[in-house]
């Protein structure tokens, strides 16, 4: 079907379908509670799921997102109706719940939803030909234009676009979280999220709780997604293939991603959830519904991180191109590999810490109530042999890319390839090892923190390895600072910073002062900035000429770079001062007598000066998309093979198969090629 | 050469330059408890390494972009330097060393702050949604137990908090003595501390509880061991004086388990509804209908919170607390005198 | 054409590999009834595991030497292979997840269960994955009419234990008084089982899908469809292998 529609079109539909759908939410509402409820969770659900769904119609008529996003709709309905009409049958006492469905509905719905969208955007349309028995073609042509993107792609550089759209999307939302309660924060005393303010059945401090809870889940979530893109759009042109191993199974982890980030959302109108992204019970256990939206939505979104993992191992391990042995694989490869081998199993475990909570509320499972015989600390332990792991893969294809890039703009060899290359294998496997030094304080056994402690501080070694590679790398180069050159030096920065307060973190006394204060606060932000959100700006900037045969403004980009990187410093540096002089995590309000406000109040301004620069990133993005200045060419002089042939790439990555002829990172070395491509060789 | 004196020198300098930066930054509260002393100097070591490692990394990769910036005009590559291999064994075993020293110091340190006097005073602490309830040793003369929701202790002696709580996890933190301490539903976590500087502190939930978390604390009072004497006996003769009448004994279980974190007595707004005026009052309820507080729907609301909500007041869920049917009949008795 | 032994060859080591199988199945009843020696029931059940995963599943085909031109059926097989593989490597963190869980919860104590029964169900998990190995060896020789009939043996097998565990184990241990909702004991035993009954049921959907492919003439030739729907069942056996002996017989009853 030709699709003719335009953004404006997107936007007016996304208007009326907003007005259309509260309407519809607020009628509802009104049938069930006999009350209007404006500021309520039904009018604003409906409101804003019509909305988005009718965006996308209006952009892209009814197929790919759009129809999944329906079929989602309707999914969670029927879902819900199906659970509530046996509930009626059963004879249950709560058919309905506060938020129209009782919390059961809400759930099996939720999860109709899920495999709705699924079915709806039509990502396993191909496997469900093949169970019965009909072949389909290897590859899909994809339309023209930008419409691909809306719908199922089988191209890794189509669905490498898609997570990182996605993941910016995501960060805008859970940035402007931030700002809200930043907003809040930077004055003691309640300002606007009063007890009496109250939006979507919640109170101030209750709607202050979902916000930071959500701001967590979604950024981790756009770091997931974010890294996906970059690993999923370099990785098969790196290893030189011309796709991934598995591209269906590529695009269903793309998009099983999108209607659990619906999920999250939910849950600000379902209640929200008071726990934050770690999501502890017993409170969790006793939280509103939208707690069962945030289980749901990350265990969702969890299937997106171990299948795309999945792919990209496989990709390496089969897929590359002939004369790539391990030591001559480019160093971001081996940080995607030490990436996905830590995303493809520990992810199980926050599923699985997340799945027993889900079933202790709905059918009172005491895994972790303490009155059925259940151990509260149990959950922490499941749920952060996760998460800590899951830090590495935030932040390891970051420092991949650094890795990867030094070498390009200093025009030297990565020093130490070998020793870079182990070091992110050997960080991977250690942080399997530490989980529990987020749990010093939490009753665990007393003696078990010492050794967490020695392995904690253990994983200094291999970090220390690449930053004195990098250092190593930059001394007697020559040097140039194109934007994204200066965002990874700002990662290097930033990121030393991260690793530098980690230690006293890890030794058990002083943690005993610093856990659940702002001063840990500051430390991931320093550590996710450093590892993840730096880098990737710095990737973006770097490989955007490679997608799209032009550049992004440099004027702006490194107005981007200079606006975000003191105001981040600003920022963290308070946060850990804060922290030290008795901030505690996660409150709305702190006491004046702390004397914290003219701090806080500068925090604030930091963070809206970091969304700024977002913002402007966001504008130079979009429009150098069209009208960038052209770069088609080796714009880096790279020697990477995808440098290598014009931008932007050929549908199938590289007409001409090409093969590893030396080393990858050989700048200064006379003659020396890194790849030859089959044309070249003589017969 | 030259290049590495000049950084060697300028890492000297600049470690120096960030360790002042770091201390004169203000940045721990005052020290208050014996367990603080290991801990601050262990900080110290570390924000020295830091200054240290911070500067060593910082100051090669400044000086690289100065000195070692493409020069205007030259397009090739730079020296073809691929590792070193002796470098690189020393800045892993280096670092390993480093690294298993300060995870022995940290060992060591650790155990300091865990010195155990078995003379330490024994405080029940409990912790509920949003406040704290400390039970102190039973008089040996009269068997009362003073129970409130402020923390005194002696200076100079170690108190042992023998800690629970009555529905999620909260934490027990007070900045100054540094230490901190989970209190978990249906175990018991202990804490020591010894206060070392008299004062009024407070103690602030250090883990999310929900709701009122940023709320929840009480106050923490370090006097001396006279002065402490003089509050418990002035405590237990409260306690004796208002255990006589049911509302005397009501207002103490009020206090001591944290009621006011929800329910004002003087008619403010909170959480829960307000008891000021409110015995014999018509309430509306969450489901449209309207009932008279009289003594039985007051004790109902104790007893079995959930079963009827008062409207506006749908979202909160106040916990069920255990008390007998005595406590909750003084307990009314108390809030009827609230008028 | 996959690469295979002698027809004959593999069907007797199958049938030897499930006595040795059954044979340890009843060494560890024993072992659990007279001495409960929990270090003894975890060697045997590693010893089933690695039996299962080498003769059954044949792992070592992930270290397949020739596997023809990058492109070809072979090496994307062997692709596929490799992905069917991290896959159960992701999925067994679930089920060690499970078992941590149960180690934490319950100790050296276990729910009462109705052992024959427990027998029972893995008697019949085992048979079940016998003959899927038969099925497969069968369709790997071309044999499509045995590949049906024994895959189809399979599922019936499959199928009841899986009714066993759902509609039988479950009845009589909530009649009992062990619930989901009855304490530690019933929360880990619902939810293990539970967790392993689904992925029974995908395993069932599964072979399923290739009895009906079978059927249609589609792996007359090319059958890696079959050999990933019996390395998935034959790891849903090996998942049972573990979680049999830790509900069933390691521990003292807590009642």
């Amino acid at each position: 079907m030709r699709n003719t529609n335009t953004l404006g079109r997107g936007l007016l539909l996304l208007v009326i379908g907003g007005v259309l759908g509260y309407g519809i939410g607020l009628g509802i509402d009104l049938l069930v509670s006999g009350t209007l409820n404006f500021s309520g969770s039904v009018a604003s659900a409906f409101g804003l799921l019509l909305a988005v769904t009718a965006f996308f119609f209006g952009l892209y008529g009814y197929r790919g997102i759009t129809r999944g996003l329906v079929w989602q709709v309707v999914g969670t309905l029927l879902g819900g109706f199906f659970v509530t009409g046996i509930r009626a049958l059963v004879g249950s006492p709560t058919i309905f719940g506060a938020f129209f469905f009782s919390e059961p509905a809400w759930v099996f719905g939720a999860l109709v939803g899920v495999v709705s969208f699924i079915f709806g955007v039509g990502v396993v349309d191909d496997w469900m030909k093949w169970a019965r028995g009909i072949d389909t073609p290897e590859h899909h042509e994809d339309e023209p234009g930008w419409g691909k993107y809306f719908g199922v792609s089988l191209d890794h550089k189509v669905i490498g676009i898609q997570y990182t759209v996605t993941a910016l999307a995501l960060i805008a939302i859970g940035g402007t979280f931030a700002l809200i309660f930043r907003t809040e924060l930077a004055a003691s005393q309640l300002q606007f999220l009063t007890t009496t303010f109250k939006l979507f059945n919640q109170t101030g401090p209750q709607i202050f709780n979902t916000l930071m809870s959500l701001h967590g889940i979604m950024m981790i979530i756009s770091i997931l997604l974010g890294i996906s893109g970059i690993m999923n759009y370099v990785v098969p042109m790196i290893v030189g293939a011309h796709d991934m191993a598995f591209p269906r199974m590529n695009a269903f982890a793309y998009w099983v991603a999108v209607p659990a980030s619906v999920l999250l959302l939910m849950s600000l109108v379902l209640g929200g959830f008071d726990t934050g992204w770690t999501g502890y019970p017993p409170l969790s256990a006793r939280a509103p519904v939208g707690m069962q939206m945030f289980f749901l939505g990350v265990f969702t979104a969890g299937w997106s991180s171990i299948l795309g993992s999945l792919n990209v191992i496989a990709t390496v391990v089969r897929m590359r191109a002939k004369g790539m042995s391990a030591m001559r694989l480019p160093i971001f490869v081996w940080a995607s590999i030490a990436t996905s081998i830590i995303a493809l199993t520990a992810t199980q475990l926050i599923g699985l810490s997340f799945q027993l909570v889900m079933f202790q509320r709905l059918f009172g499972m005491g895994f972790f109530d303490a009155a059925k015989g259940g151990n509260p600390v149990l959950f922490q332990h499941l749920f952060w042999f996760y998460s800590h792991p899951a830090v590495y893969v935030f932040v390891l294809p970051g420092l991949g890319v650094i890795s990867e890039l030094l070498p390009v703009f200093v025009r030297k060899p990565l020093f130490g390839y070998r020793w870079v290359a182990m070091s992110s294998l050997a960080i991977a496997l250690v942080g399997f090892t530490v989980w529990a030094h987020h749990m010093f304080t939490s009753g665990m056994n007393e003696y078990l923190r010492v050794p967490f402690m020695y392995s904690t501080l253990l994983v200094a070694v291999p970090t220390g390895v690449k930053f004195f590679s990098w250092v190593a790398t930059l001394w007697g180069g020559k040097i140039e600072t194109p934007t994204p050159m200066l965002f990874v030096l700002g990662a290097i920065l930033v990121f030393l910073m991260g690793g530098l307060t980690g230690p006293p973190n890890a030794t058990v006394s002083t943690d005993l002062h610093l856990h659940d204060t702002y001063f840990i606060v500051g430390h991931f932000h320093d550590t996710i900035f450093g590892g993840f959100v730096f880098p990737f700006f710095a990737a973006l900037y770097y490989w955007f000429p490679k997608a799209t045969g032009r550049r992004m403004n440099e004027f702006w980009g490194k107005v981007h770079f200079w606006m975000m990187t003191p105001s981040f410093f600003v920022l963290t540096l308070g946060m850990m001062r804060v922290g030290l002089l008795g901030m505690r995590r996660r409150i709305v309000d702190y006491d004046p007598a702390l004397g914290l406000d003219a701090s806080h109040l500068i925090m604030t301004i930091a963070a809206f000066l970091i969304g700024l620069s977002v913002l402007i990133f966001f504008i130079n993005l979009f429009y150098s998309m069209k009208h960038g200045e052209k770069a088609e060419g080796n714009l880096w002089n790279s020697r990477s093979p995808e440098w290598q042939v014009p931008s932007s790439m050929y549908v199938h990555n590289y007409k001409v198969p090409f093969e590893v002829v030396g080393e990858p990172y050989d700048y200064g070395l006379p003659g020396s090629k890194y790849v030859e491509f089959m044309s070249e060789k003589k017969h | 050469m030259r290049h590495y004196v000049t950084v060697g020198i300028l890492v000297i300098v600049m470690t120096v330059l960030t360790y002042i930066g770091l201390n004169s930054a203000g940045l721990m509260p005052l020290a208050a408890s014996a367990q603080a002393g290991p801990i601050d100097r262990l900080w110290n070591l570390e924000m020295i390494t830091i200054s240290f490692l911070f500067s060593l990394i910082v100051v090669p990769m400044v000086y690289s972009l100065v000195v070692f910036r493409r020069r205007k005009g030259d397009t090739t590559d730079a020296e073809h330097v691929e590792g070193n291999t002796r470098l690189e064994i020393t800045w892993t075993v280096l670092p390993l060393f480093l690294v298993m020293i300060f995870a022995y110091l940290g060992s060591a340190n650790l155990a300091e702050t865990r010195r155990v006097d078995p003379e330490a005073m024994i405080v029940k602490v409990t912790g509920i949604q949003w406040s704290w309830k400390f039970e102190y040793p039973a008089d040996p003369a009269t068997g009362l137990t003073v129970v409130s929701d402020e923390l005194h202790i002696p200076v100079g002696k170690q108190v042992l908090l023998r800690m629970t709580s009555m529905d999620v996890i909260h934490s027990f933190w007070v900045p100054e003595f540094r230490v901190k301490q989970d209190l978990v539903p249906g175990r018991i976590t202990e804490l020591r501390i010894t206060p070392t500087v008299e004062g009024d502190y407070k103690v602030r939930c250090a883990e999310l509880c929900g709701t009122s978390h940023a709320y929840m604390e009480k106050p923490v009072i370090v006097t001396s061991e006279a002065d402490f004497t003089a509050w418990m006996m002035e405590q237990l003769a409260l306690a004796e004086e208002l255990a006589a009448t049911p509302e005397g004994a009501g207002q103490l279980l009020v206090s001591a388990n944290g009621c006011a974190a929800c329910h004002s007595i003087n008619g403010a707004p909170g959480i829960g509804p307000t008891w000021f005026g409110l015995f014999g009052s018509e309430v509306e309820l969450s489901d449209g209908t309207t009932v008279v507080a009289d003594e039985a729907y007051l004790a109902e609301s104790i007893r079995a919170p959930q079963v009827k909500i008062v409207a506006g007041f749908e979202t909160q869920l106040m916990p069920t607390y255990g008390f007998t049917d005595e406590q909750i009949a003084n307990i009314v008795a108390y809030i009827k005198t609230l008028r | 054409m996959t690469q295979t032994h002698d027809k004959r060859f593999m069907l007797t080591q199958g049938v030897f590999i499930f006595i040795y199988l059954a044979v340890l199945t009843g060494l560890e009843f024993f072992i659990a009834v007279a001495f409960n020696a929990v270090p003894l029931l975890v060697v045997v059940a590693l010893v089933k595991a690695a039996l299962v995963a080498y003769y059954y599943m044949h792992v070592y085909k992930l270290n397949a030497e020739h596997e023809g031109e990058e492109g070809s059926y072979e090496y994307k097989s062997g692709t596929n292979r490799l992905g069917l593989w991290l896959f159960l490597i992701s999925d067994s963190f679930v089920f060690g997840g499970l078992m941590i869980m149960r180690v934490n919860l319950l100790g050296l104590t276990r729910p009462e269960l109705n052992q024959f029964l427990g027998l029972g169900v893995t008697a019949v998990l085992l048979i079940s994955s016998f003959f899927m190995n038969r099925g497969e060896t069968l369709i790997n020789n071309g044999d499509r009419k045995g590949f049906l009939a024994n895959t189809a043996i399979t599922f019936v097998l499959g199928l009841g234990f899986l009714l066993g565990v759902v509609l039988v184990e479950w009845r009589l241990a909530i009649e009992e008084g062990l619930t989901p909702s009855s304490g530690p004991a019933g929360a880990a035993f619902f939810m293990m089982t539970g967790m392993h009954a689904f992925h029974v049921f995908t395993g069932l959907i599964l072979l399923a899908i290739v009895w009906l492919n079978g059927r249609r003439g589609l792996y007359d030739q090319k059958n890696y469809p079959v050999e990933a729907a019996a390395v998935y069942w034959h790891f849903v056996d090996v998942v049972w292998i573990f979680f049999y002996p830790a509900l069933y017989l390691i521990g003292t009853v807590i009642g």
